[in-house]
This record gives C-alpha cells, sequence and structure tokens, in this order.
C-alpha cells in the first residue's frame, strides 16, 4: 500500500470511531501508520467528516454554552473569500450567542471569535424555536447540546440539532443521541432523523446502531405569524415522536431477545434440557442402525 | 510505543463488529508482515461451503485451510482439491467423524438449522486439538422481517492423564440482529380525523451487533476416545448457554441502559422541581 492507500485505510477507520472514542482509534491508528507528518495532514479531512457528521461539541468562546458543530453551522459569507479554503471550511457560528469561530478538528477547541448579525427576517422565529428547543432538551436530557439554524436564503428554512453524549471509559461503554429536524414554513413540513450510538466493550464489542426517519406535515396551527407559540406546538411534536420512537426501541429489543434471537439459537433445546451426551452418540448409533435396516430392507 | 499488534487489537476492540472482515483486510494491506498475527487473533464470520462429495454444507475458517483450499469434514477432501493437503492421523478423523455427528445433532436441538462442522488436529506432544464451529443466519423472505445471523467458533486443547483429560477452550461468538421497523403512518393530533395533511411518515432500522470471547480449563474423566466427544460436547453447551445469557441480559441490556440514560421518557425538569420541593420541605420540618 502506498501513503495515500494507508490514510484512506485510516481514514475509513476514523469514521467508524464510537461516541467519545475518535482519540483511540486516532491513537491506534497512529501507531500502525507510524507516519505523523503524512498522517497528520492526510486524516483531517476525516476528522473534519467525522465532527460534522456526529454533532461534535465545542465550547462557545467567551460564553458559558456549547453549541453544535455540524453542516448547519459552517459559516457561509461573502467576505471570508479573501481567506483560505480551509479557513472558509472551519469557520462556524453559535447563532444563540451570535459567534463565529474557528474550529480544530484535533483539538476540538474553538478560537478567534467575532461577532456576526443574524438574518432580521427569519431571527425571531429562529430564537423562538430555540427557546422552545432548550426547553425540551432540559426536559428530556440529562446532558444534551441544542443549537438552531436560519438557512441562508431561505427565511422560512429552520435547522434544529440536538446531541446528547454520554461516555463512561471506567466502565467501558458510551453513547450518542442526535437528532436533526429540518422545518419549512413554506412547504408547510417537518422531516428529521434520530440517530443513536451505543458502544459497550468490556470484555467484548457489542454495538447498538439505529436511524429513524420521520416526515410529518405541519398543523395548521404553526406559523411564522405566532412565533413563540408556533415554535412550543413544533417542540411538543418533537417531544412526542421522540418518545414514541424510544418506546418503540424499547419494543425492538424485546422482540429481538424474545424472537430474532431465539430464531438464531435457542436457550434450550424443545425438550427444555440439556442435551444427554451418552445418549447423543447413542442415538446416532440408533439413527445408523435405523437407517441401515431401512437400505437392507428395500435391497 | 505500544506494541503494533496491541494497536491493531484495540482498533477492532472498538470499530462496529459488523465490519470486522473489511477492516481485518484493510489492516493486513496496511501491514502485510503483521498478517498472521493479526488474523490469528481476531475472529472472523465463517464462510458457508458446500461439500463437492456429498453436497452438503461445512464451515470454512484458518483451521481446515491449506494454502487456498479448505478441507470438509464430512468427506474428508479439500477443495480446490489438494494431492498433499494436511489430513488428521486416521485414529484421530475416526473421531473427528463422530465428532461432527454428535455436534450435528446438537447444532439441530440448539439451531434448528443452520450449519456445524468440527476439525481436529494433532498436537506435537503427542494430545489433539479441535475446533467446534457452529453458523445459523436468518434470511428473512421480506426486508421488513428482522435478519441476523450467528457465529461460533470453540477452539479446543485436550491432554491425556491417565484416566482424566484436560480440556483449554476458548470460545467466540459472533452475534448481529437487523430489526427494520415498517414505515407506519398515524395523526399528528390524536383525536382528530386522519386526513393527507396530518400524516406522520417513520422508517427505521435497528442493529445491533456483538463479539466476545471467553476462556476456561477443565478436567473430565476419560473412559475412552469417544469420551473426548462427550467432554467437549458439555463444556461447549455450558459455554454457549453462558454466553448467549450474557449477550442477551448483560450486552444487549446495557446499550439499551445507555439509551435511556441519554434521553429520560419522564420529565427530568418536574423530577427537578420534586427534589427541590422535598428540600425545601425537609429544611422547613427541621428549623420548627
Amino acid at each position: 500500500m502506498d501513503a495515500e492507500e494507508r490514510i484512506a485505510a485510516a481514514s475509513k477507520f476514523l469514521l467508524q470511531a464510537p461516541p467519545g472514542e475518535i482519540n483511540d482509534v486516532l491513537n491506534d491508528v497512529r501507531n500502525i501508520v507510524s507516519d505523523d507528518h503524512v498522517l497528520q495532514s492526510g486524516v483531517l479531512p476525516a476528522l473534519r467528516e467525522y465532527n460534522l457528521a456526529q454533532f461534535i461539541t465545542a465550547d462557545v468562546p467567551g460564553h458559558q454554552h456549547q453549541c453544535i458543530v455540524s453542516e448547519a453551522a459552517r459559516l457561509r459569507h461573502s467576505d471570508t473569500e479573501e481567506e483560505g479554503e480551509n479557513e472558509i471550511a472551519d469557520r462556524f457560528w453559535d447563532p444563540r450567542s451570535r459567534t463565529s469561530f474557528r474550529f480544530d478538528h484535533l483539538s476540538l477547541e474553538a478560537s478567534d471569535p467575532q461577532s456576526e448579525d443574524p438574518d432580521s427576517e427569519s431571527e425571531p422565529f429562529r430564537a423562538a424555536l430555540e427557546a422552545a428547543t432548550i426547553s425540551y432538551l432540559t426536559t428530556h436530557f440529562h446532558s444534551g447540546v441544542a443549537s438552531v439554524f436560519s438557512v441562508p436564503d431561505h427565511a422560512d428554512r429552520f435547522i434544529i440539532q440536538v446531541v446528547a453524549n454520554k461516555y463512561n471509559p471506567a466502565n467501558f461503554w458510551s453513547g450518542r443521541w442526535r437528532s436533526e429536524y429540518t422545518l419549512d414554513l413554506a412547504d408547510r413540513t417537518v422531516s428529521g432523523k434520530i440517530l443513536l450510538n451505543v458502544h459497550y466493550y468490556e470484555q467484548g464489542n457489542v454495538q447498538l446502531e439505529t436511524t429513524h426517519a420521520i416526515s410529518l406535515a405541519l398543523p395548521p396551527s404553526i406559523s411564522s405569524s405566532t412565533a413563540p407559540a408556533s415554535a412550543t406546538k413544533l417542540l411538543a411534536l418533537i417531544e412526542s415522536e421522540e418518545s414514541k420512537y424510544q418506546e418503540s426501541l424499547g419494543e425492538s429489543y424485546q422482540a429481538m431477545g424474545e424472537k430474532t434471537f431465539k430464531a438464531l439459537r435457542r436457550a434450550l433445546p424443545m425438550t427444555r434440557s440439556k442435551l444427554d451426551w451418552d445418549k447423543v452418540l447413542g442415538y446416532k448409533l440408533g439413527a445408523e442402525l435405523t437407517a441401515n435396516k431401512g437400505a437392507f430392507g428395500t435391497a | 510505543m505500544t506494541d503494533l499488534v496491541d494497536s491493531m487489537l484495540d482498533l477492532m476492540r472498538r470499530l462496529p463488529p459488523t465490519r470486522v472482515e473489511e477492516n481485518v483486510n484493510a489492516l493486513v494491506g496496511m501491514c502485510p508482515d503483521y498478517a498472521d498475527d493479526l488474523l490469528g487473533s481476531v475472529d472472523q464470520p465463517l464462510k458457508v461451503m458446500v461439500d463437492r462429495a456429498t453436497g452438503k454444507e461445512y464451515l470454512a475458517c484458518d483451521y481446515n485451510r491449506d494454502g487456498e483450499s479448505y478441507r470438509s469434514p464430512w468427506s474428508n477432501e479439500y477443495d480446490p482439491p489438494l494431492d498433499d493437503g494436511t489430513v488428521p492421523s486416521p485414529k484421530l478423523r475416526k473421531l473427528e467423524i463422530t465428532a461432527n455427528e454428535a455436534f450435528d445433532t446438537y447444532r439441530e436441538m440448539y439451531y434448528e438449522g443452520g450449519v456445524s462442522s468440527v476439525f481436529l488436529w494433532d498436537l506435537d506432544d503427542g494430545g489433539f486439538a479441535g475446533v467446534v464451529l457452529l453458523k445459523k443466519a436468518l434470511k428473512p423472505a421480506l426486508s421488513s422481517e428482522p435478519s441476523g445471523s450467528w457465529d461460533s467458533i470453540h477452539v479446543f486443547e485436550a491432554a491425556e492423564r491417565g484416566r482424566q483429560a484436560h480440556y483449554k477452550l476458548t470460545s467466540t461468538v459472533m452475534l448481529q440482529m437487523v430489526d427494520r421497523a415498517t414505515s407506519k403512518s398515524d395523526n399528528v393530533f390524536p383525536g382528530k380525523e386522519k386526513d393527507d395533511r396530518n400524516e406522520v411518515k417513520r422508517e427505521g432500522e435497528v442493529a445491533l451487533s456483538g463479539s466476545m470471547t471467553r476462556q476456561t480449563e477443565q478436567d473430565w474423566p476419560l473412559q475412552d476416545q469417544t469420551s473426548h466427544i462427550t467432554n467437549t460436547g458439555r463444556m461447549i453447551e455450558e459455554m454457549e448457554i453462558k454466553m448467549r445469557n450474557l449477550l442477551q441480559e448483560v450486552y444487549f441490556g446495557k446499550t439499551r441502559d445507555v439509551v435511556f440514560d441519554l434521553r429520560s421518557l419522564d420529565d427530568l425538569e418536574k423530577a427537578r422541581r420534586q427534589r427541590e420541593l422535598q428540600k425545601e420541605l425537609v429544611g422547613f420540618i427541621k428549623t420548627r
């Protein structure tokens, strides 16, 4: 394998990293590639892709809260054109604090804060959605982060993102809940997805990976003219959908445990007792004798 | 610097069990010099082969491989054919035939389908070793039905000590289950009349996968050669029951608990307020 192929293989490993284990995977990959120079520049695109897809969170410089670093958070500005390509790719913004920052995909640190003016047309509804989302977050998530974005050039489109992480390496488990909803007030639709990843690796490697897509038509009562009330209603819908999903996941576990697992391997044979191994050898002998007799009989 | 093989094994312990073949291949490509170490320590899902002589299915793994060929436990023939392929001594082959029949019965009792294979080989110190392989895959007729697979690999070493035998057993189970939730639709607001305007579409997939390895060493009485089959049979049966139970109750249960730890179905805000109220009450009673 040449250097390029090795980097491609290393990048594939990084993109499969379980929640909170990207540094462990990176350490392993570093040892395997054993060429820090090639690795450092080579895997940056994979780290960026991983961070954006996984809704990695950043401490907003100068503020007490965290925000989500994702594709929706990427800053698109005409006046950043003068800056280098990576500079454009790695500037993100937190609409809540109206702050943009540079994000380092390796150290996961935000720096160089600048204040950003929101789009005046969409900001009132976005701010209402943000307030309702944060209230929903504290109701159901133990340690979650949410960001609500307006969409450039689409004043009636909004993106709500939620991420909750729990990392417990001392007890060999980690988990991540991601959900994302795109609200379109013009099309009067909400479409979203919930993604779950859980890793439990105490003397083993067990992973849960789920995807769940939701799409629904907006009820007539939700409109941009009644921002706070509409935002509360929309989040009530999301709350109900996510709770329903969580309950259905509990049912999936039960169905898998009772049906799928049993169809693969029974806990005990039909006889409800373990095999009598002395008889297993005897039975075989018996079956052979019967078969031979049959063969003899028809001959 | 950490040992390279340790890094590879740590990586395999973290990456999804569903992609073990792809990832092992990539590692072998990156570090060809360590291919044997890696292939010898990471178990991969078993391949199903068909015995050309008997038409019966058998399982292929590193233990019945010679070059590019695999030996069938049913006909003792290699596929593609080999003139000088390694085969067990006549005495051990006799035991291998009986073991394959016995574990075929075991497979039918527990798996109600699937494929099993047993391979034995002579050890330099006079003892012998073997591997018992079991595989079952659920291939649903409809994509909405659950699918899954179970692979187990039991490697053992047997050492005879007079009328006793000492066994060392290493067992690995690899499991995958995928449940595709069919897209359901119902009203956004219950009680309202159903129409296109307030319909919800939901579609999703739940995938649970895992691999685990356990070891045990035991002594069992030895009456004749077939005792090796009843002894390892009991050990493997016990081990599979234990591992199946661990996977279902402990491992899968844990992943479910983590989900409910990430998001609570109950109102956390209400619980927080209740706790504060309780604290206030306790304080109020104390000051009285």
